[in-house]
């Protein structure tokens, strides 16, 4: 090993002759495999599909679409969303009532959530959503539910004439 | 000198290709190993998903039995399941497609234009009304458990819909999802970059 790969000036012709007859037989041609890798490799990049598709997942409300479940008022709040994707919070009363509607960002419900339910743990989310509503719109939102760190509990409902009144006079 | 640009000459015919083949059959690995298979079929009808940032990590699409409701944007639900024995039991051909239009003040695309946006769908329409979409997903539910043998099978249901459907069309679904007893289902959607954290 040691010396054996310096072209000493002395060592001659043979030395280099052999080092060439070994440097020929360690060459593969290796132009037909990388020609069979590289149709293989443009096959698959070309039949891969790599956004797995994500799943957010929606649990309905047990038992049939008839029952009425008794909540107590004052655990509730309304989540409205307007045709044009506004987002109204109100709280309920245990009373039947509800406090004024109040404008949300999207992209704030989040932090809101977290501090109505650190004032309240057992929030049930009542959620309206305009039939017109984009539902884009619907996946942000839950996408919101899911950010905030919150216990989920959420029920759908439908949007009455009077929300989208109360709703158009906040200015939709 | 002299000597020396000879050898380097000669060198240069052979191009050692070992390291392009190293990376090259990486990259081969890679793909082979995160591919997944459209079946041409399944995407009958294509639609362009919302975004989301969070999704179950123990949800994921499952490889079969999963029943997809497809919403497009001007409405049309379009029902399918992945097993070819599952459809013609249920609609009465291998590749048939149920259609469901929900909204009755407007009309169904695929009915009065024979295709989806400028697409057309290779499949067989079969058009339902809710009473028979309900008796469908219901059927549907039957036939895969005498198919599979196991009584308590149950489909994933997942609803791809497109981000400009109408909410009242998710609302209509949601209602006839919830009478034929399916409470669980998944909204798909594609991957978003969170900013904000």
């Amino acid at each position: 090993m040691a010396g054996g790969n310096f072209d000493a000036p002395d060592s001659g012709g043979k030395g280099k002759d052999k080092n060439k007859v070994k440097g020929r037989g360690v060459n593969i041609d290796m132009t037909p495999m990388v020609d069979v890798i590289m149709l293989l490799l443009t096959f698959f990049m070309l039949t891969t599909t790599l956004a797995a598709p994500q799943l957010m997942k929606i649990s309905l409300p047990k038992g049939d679409v008839k029952d009425k479940v008794k909540v107590d008022m004052g655990n509730v709040l309304f989540v409205r969303v307007s045709e044009k994707g506004n987002v109204f919070f109100a709280m309920g009363k245990s009373d039947g009532s509800e406090t004024p509607m109040e404008k949300i960002e999207v992209k704030n419900v989040a932090s809101k959530l977290e501090a109505l339910f650190a004032q309240n743990n057992n929030l049930l989310l009542l959620l309206k959503f305009d039939r017109k509503m984009k539902y884009h719109t619907m996946s942000d939102i839950f996408d919101e539910i899911s950010r905030a760190k919150i216990e989920k509990r959420y029920a759908f409902l439908k949007m009455e004439p009077t929300d989208v009144e109360k709703i158009n006079a906040l200015g939709g | 000198m002299a000597k020396k640009v000879r050898n380097i000459k000669k060198a240069s015919i052979h191009i050692d290709m070992t390291p392009l083949v190293d990376v090259i059959m990486l990259l081969l690995t890679f793909f082979m190993l995160t591919a997944t298979f459209k079946a041409a079929e399944s995407e009958a009808v294509e639609v362009s998903l919302p975004q989301s940032i969070y999704s179950d990590p123990d949800n994921k699409m499952r490889e079969n039995d999963v029943l997809t409701l497809t919403l497009t944007d001007k409405g049309d639900v379009f029902l399918d399941v992945d097993a070819y024995k599952i459809r013609q039991k249920v609609f009465g051909d291998e590749f048939a497609i149920g259609v469901y239009h929900p909204d009755s003040t407007t009309k169904s695309e695929i009915e009065t234009k024979g295709m989806i946006g400028n697409k057309e769908v290779k499949r067989k329409i079969v058009m339902l009304n809710k009473a028979q979409f309900e008796k469908a997903l219901v059927d549907l539910k039957t036939t895969l458990r005498s198919v599979s043998g196991n009584s308590k099978a149950e489909f994933q249901v997942v609803v791809k819909g497109d981000k400009d459907t109408d909410y009242g069309i998710v609302e209509d679904l949601m209602e006839s999802l919830h009478e034929t007893q399916n409470k669980i289902f998944s909204l798909v959607t594609t991957i978003k970059q969170d900013k904000k954290e």
